[in-house]
């Protein structure tokens, strides 16, 4: 474990080096960052001014932005690592640089999420905390030490839901020879966790939480913050269903380096 | 028990037709016709510690994909492989710590990192201490020149360097054995004999294993003492160099220096068609015959009987022209 945090540890430290090492390109998407959090945060201020939405399906304009901003946590962590499965099957399968990670004596799925990040998430997650924050005051929810703690477990374990599930769609690539892959389609899915379940129909909650389980990102947990009843059970469930998520995504990868072909040169 | 044990290999492709322009195209969306390409078909063969094993055959013979199963990044389709206890595919992590890989074709090292940087995350990825890294990359720099390369990013280089660079990588950490696929494509003279001349020493001194494709056939003559030959993903050869040069139906070549000019027309007169004579100069013939229609002892007694010969040389069919043969005719040749 530890030689594994060492490893990826000196992977990060190397990313970090190359970018800086492309030094335009690094503070261009520096500013980019710091223009598209703002932007992020003009939304945010305009909906909560906004007379036109008081409440949505019983949820009040301050608990949608809550559950809003914590979606937006889970999903900075997520993208931070998961854009190496952006595009995986064109670039390390149908180009065959899986070869190379096969061939390091380490395990294969973590070379991929951690051969690169995505450093431009650090503005998303800012934002998301401060939107959380802020709604979290037009509450009146006072956060404790306990309640930090939560906040970090959850958003972790809403992180690893994500990845899990863009794990399993990529390990689709292994088996079927197409540069764009099916996760993109996905990625506008994801939106759904960022709402109250409640306001979607009996299927798609069910699918939300049980098939693809992106309750669990942000809804399920962020329920630990309201004076609400009839979540307890689902709320604290998050942890479990990462862990299943993450047996499964390694179950359906697995198989699919088994069927990894490496190219013909 | 053999380091290396390969028993009954066998890896199949699944491959399908596609059909031609964009109609074609959505057609192959709804159905496809696949065919089974069966890339290795059933090899065995053992490696014993210490060789330096020279795998050959045509273009798409099934060397690339030996490799790949046998370094464990394809899982075997059927059949058995075992280097030093560890099945490659099914015990990935534990093996690869323990063997060296080279494609000459594709670099192993990180893109945009500098050569050197690259070489101490092998290091800390395959755990090696700060002395033995230090006397390694030493011995790597020198014999392989890699000095002034160290600190440019691997995309810089051109594909010359990048190899002697990947091979560096794959010897940072010691491995016991190494599978190197076409390591010296794309090499100049020197460069590639700067890496024989590494080969072979570290095949010497360090003992280390090495299964190798090439196919530079000087290469192989200088370095291997034993070859295997692989065609349409069987192997059709599994010896010694020397034995496949011995080859039924491989020519000899005689060369005859006479004292005046050579009597070309009176020897074809007595050998007939059994040697072929080429004028070479005035005073030099030479002739190709196939042992086994005429001894050497023979054809020399009766030369020597009939003509005042000054000198005479015997050698034996060059090594790729014997290949050549063995490509071209496959298993038939044999
Ligand atoms: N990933 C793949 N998918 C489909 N077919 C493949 C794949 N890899 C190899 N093949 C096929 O398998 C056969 C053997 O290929 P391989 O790369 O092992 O040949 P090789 O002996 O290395 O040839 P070369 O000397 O040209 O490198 C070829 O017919 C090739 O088209
Ligand atoms: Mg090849």
């Amino acid at each position: 474990m530890i030689y594994n945090l060492q490893i990826f540890g000196a992977y990060f430290a190397q990313f970090l080096k190359t970018r800086m090492s492309y030094r335009t390109d690094f503070f261009v998407s520096l500013v980019a960052n710091i223009l598209v959090g703002a932007t992020g945060l003009l939304f945010v201020v305009f909906l909560m001014d906004g007379k036109n939405i008081t409440e949505l399906n019983g949820w009040s304009r301050a608990e949608v932005l809550f559950i809003y901003g914590y979606a937006m946590i889970s999903m900075a962590i997520f993208s931070s690592v998961a854009i190496n499965l952006y595009g995986f099957g064109n670039r390390y399968i149908i180009q065959g640089q899986f070869d190379r990670v096969l061939l390091r004596p380490l395990n294969s799925l973590a070379q991929v999420l951690f051969e690169s990040f995505n450093l431009d998430s650090i503005g998303s997650l800012l934002v998301g905390l401060a939107t959380m924050l802020y709604a979290a005051r037009i509450l009146g929810i006072s956060i404790g030490m306990l309640d930090v703690g939560w906040l970090f477990v959850s958003s972790i374990s809403g992180a690893v839901i994500l990845i899990s599930v863009f794990v399993v769609l990529s390990s689709v690539s292994f088996h079927f020879e197409d540069r764009i892959g099916i996760a993109p389609p996905f990625y506008n899915l994801i939106s759904f966790g960022r709402y109250p379940i409640t306001i979607f129909n009996r299927v798609i909650q069910f699918i939300l939480s049980w098939v693809i389980p992106f309750a669990f990102v942000a809804f399920y947990p962020a329920t630990h913050f309201f004076n609400r009843t009839g979540f307890e059970l689902l709320c604290y469930l998050t942890p479990l269903v990462a862990l299943v998520s993450v047996v499964v995504a390694w179950v359906f990868w697995q198989f699919g380096v088994s069927k990894y072909e490496s190219t013909g040169n | 028990m053999a380091l290396v044990e390969v028993q009954n290999l066998r890896k199949s492709f699944r491959t399908f037709k596609r059909s031609e322009g964009i109609l074609g195209s959505f057609k192959d969306l709804f159905s496809r016709q696949y065919s089974t390409l069966n890339a290795v078909d059933g090899i065995s063969f053992k490696v014993e510690e210490g060789e330096l094993l020279g795998y050959l055959g045509p273009n798409g013979a099934g060397k690339s994909t030996s490799i790949k199963m046998l370094t464990g990044i394809l899982k075997p389709t059927d059949g058995e492989i075992t280097v030093m206890g560890y099945h490659p595919f099914r015990d990935r992590r534990a093996y690869t710590a323990h063997i060296g890989v080279v494609f000459g074709q594709r670099t192993q090292l990180w893109w945009d990192i500098a050569v050197l940087e690259s070489l101490k995350l092998l290091a800390k990825i395959y755990r090696v201490s700060d002395s033995e890294f230090k006397s390694r990359l030493e011995l790597l720099t020198e014999t392989l020149g890699l000095k002034d390369l160290l600190h440019t990013p691997v995309r810089k280089l051109s594909l010359g360097q990048r190899i002697r660079c990947d091979l560096a990588g794959s010897l940072i950490y010691g491995p016991k054995i190494l599978f190197l696929d076409e390591p010296t494509i794309g090499l100049d003279a020197v460069g590639k004999d700067a890496v024989r001349a590494f080969l072979r020493k570290i095949n010497r001194d360090l003992k280390a294993t090495i299964i190798m494709t090439t196919h530079d056939l000087k290469e192989i003559e200088e370095l291997c003492q034993r070859i295997l030959i692989i065609d349409k993903g069987r192997i059709i050869y599994d010896g010694s160099l020397e034995r496949v040069r011995t080859l039924p139906g491989l020519k000899r070549r005689i060369y005859l220096d006479f004292a005046g000019s050579a009597p070309e027309s009176k020897l074809n007169e007595i050998f007939g068609t059994r040697v072929a004579f080429e004028r070479e100069s005035e005073r030099r013939l030479a002739g190709s015959y196939d042992p086994r229609e005429l001894s050497t002892p023979e054809l020399v007694k009766e030369v020597f009987a009939n003509f005042d010969v000054a000198d005479f040389t015997v050698s034996e069919p060059e090594l790729e022209e014997v290949i050549m043969k063995i490509y071209r005719e496959g298993a038939g040749a044999l």
